[in-house]
């Protein structure tokens, strides 16, 4: 092999490492970013109240990953529950349903206090987007389980 | 908010609102914020039924939100305390960091002490996977003493023999038998991220048992909709905390036993 040989070779090495180090920069930078946004989203979550003085609920729920699927629950107290909307788009779940009546919280002085709340909203993002024919939506005393099959 | 007696306990300040004393033999109970707010809401119902008067609380600057509770116009402190006859209830809505809970439950067992309490009785609820599945629910219990075991004689739970616990019971129940207090800690499966009262009034139906106190857990029941619905910002807060404590740990099963 001509010298030239060796240096072309030598330098396609090269560069093959510069590419291998590179996608890993890119990734580890990826992911860090991926995990500050996840910090600062649940950090938003957290600072932001549960109710809307529009009228409106936000419930609470755990998305529980369980290998095959997503489980999604949401805590829904006093849902009409033949009022329960979900719905699907790319790797959100949407969840829409009205109370049984409009509900005050009591003895609760300013802020909310005189707010009616008449529907619950909320929007859950999962990590991989959602086939809807894939997907059991079950309903329990006022209880949701959403099965999100990967 | 009058001040009858306070004192310092470490990074803590207990106030007395009123002089009070317990009859004998006195039992207390302390409901602090973990898996499905259980005990928080049980003590509550406790406080609504048997007319509990709130006799005093307990601030903290370093352990504490700059936070006080304002009750029917009166300024209260954030963790509370209640009483009446042989019954004693510390409560609070609010979590403490881990630094300050170990803090919190050395000088809270040592204030029961000196008050006389005989028997500390604590409330929670044990997280299991499929709550959304199950509606009959068991109920455990652990004592630190044979004299405090002698109470559940007869009763409807069952002994919690092996596992682990996470949180602020924990801690309380690692305090009272260091102090060699007769405790007695009664947990009911629940959610770990919803609010229970259905778990809370399982609860008392046992604490009912054990101290003899009727106490119906019919209103419970019928307001667990609405309760439900008000305790949604606490829980979400207890989450992050009991997140914190490593509480995932209780679905550990231990290696020996």
């Amino acid at each position: 092999m001509s010298a030239e040989d060796e240096f072309d070779k030598l330098w396609r090495r090269i560069k093959e490492v510069e590419r291998s180090i590179r996608e890993y920069v890119e990734d580890e930078f990826r992911r860090a970013l991926e995990d500050v946004r996840n910090e600062l989203r649940s950090i938003n979550r957290m600072l932001m109240p549960s109710w809307s003085h529009e009228g409106y609920l936000r419930p609470l729920y755990a998305v529980k990953d369980v290998g095959r699927a997503y489980i999604i629950y949401i805590d829904l107290p006093k849902v009409d529950e033949g009022t329960i909307d979900v719905r699907f788009r790319n790797n959100l779940v949407m969840i829409r349903a009205k109370l049984k009546e409009g509900l005050k919280i009591s003895s609760w002085s300013g802020r909310g206090g005189e707010v009616k709340f008449h529907e619950y909203r909320e929007v859950i993002e999962l990590p991989v987007r959602i086939d809807p024919s894939k997907v059991r939506v079950n309903v329990k005393r006022s209880r949701v389980q959403i099965v999100v099959h990967k | 908010m009058e001040v009858y007696r306070e004192e310092f306990l470490g990074e803590f300040r207990f106030v007395e609102y009123r002089p009070f004393r317990l009859e004998k033999p006195a039992y207390a109970v302390v409901a602090l914020p973990d898996a499905g707010l259980v005990g928080v809401i049980g003590a509550w119902h406790i406080v609504k039924s048997l007319g509990l008067k709130e006799v005093g609380g307990i601030d903290s600057y370093s352990f504490l939100p700059p936070v006080i509770v304002v009750s029917n116009k009166e300024i209260k402190l954030p963790v509370r305390i209640f009483a009446k006859d042989d019954l004693l209830l510390i409560y609070s809505e609010f979590m403490l960091p881990q630094a300050g809970m170990v803090q919190l439950s050395r000088i809270l067992l040592n204030y029961v002490e000196r008050k006389g309490v005989e028997y500390v009785i604590l409330m929670s609820g044990i997280p299991i996977q499929n709550r959304f599945e199950v509606e009959k629910l068991r109920t455990y219990y652990i004592t630190t003493s044979p004299k405090a075991s002698e109470l559940l004689k007869d009763i409807e739970a069952i002994p919690f023999e092996n596992g682990y616990l996470v949180g602020p019971y924990a801690l309380l129940l690692k305090e009272s038998v260091k102090s060699r207090l007769d405790s007695i800690m009664i947990f009911t499966e629940s959610f770990l991220e919803f609010p229970d009262p259905e778990a809370s009034a399982r609860n008392i139906e046992v604490f009912s048992k054990i101290t003899g106190k009727s106490i119906d857990v019919k209103d419970l029941l019928e307001q667990a909709e609405v309760i439900r619905i008000r305790a949604r910002d606490t829980m979400k807060n207890v989450v992050r905390n009991l997140a914190q404590m490593r509480k995932e740990y209780e679905y550990t099963p231990p290696l020996h036993i």
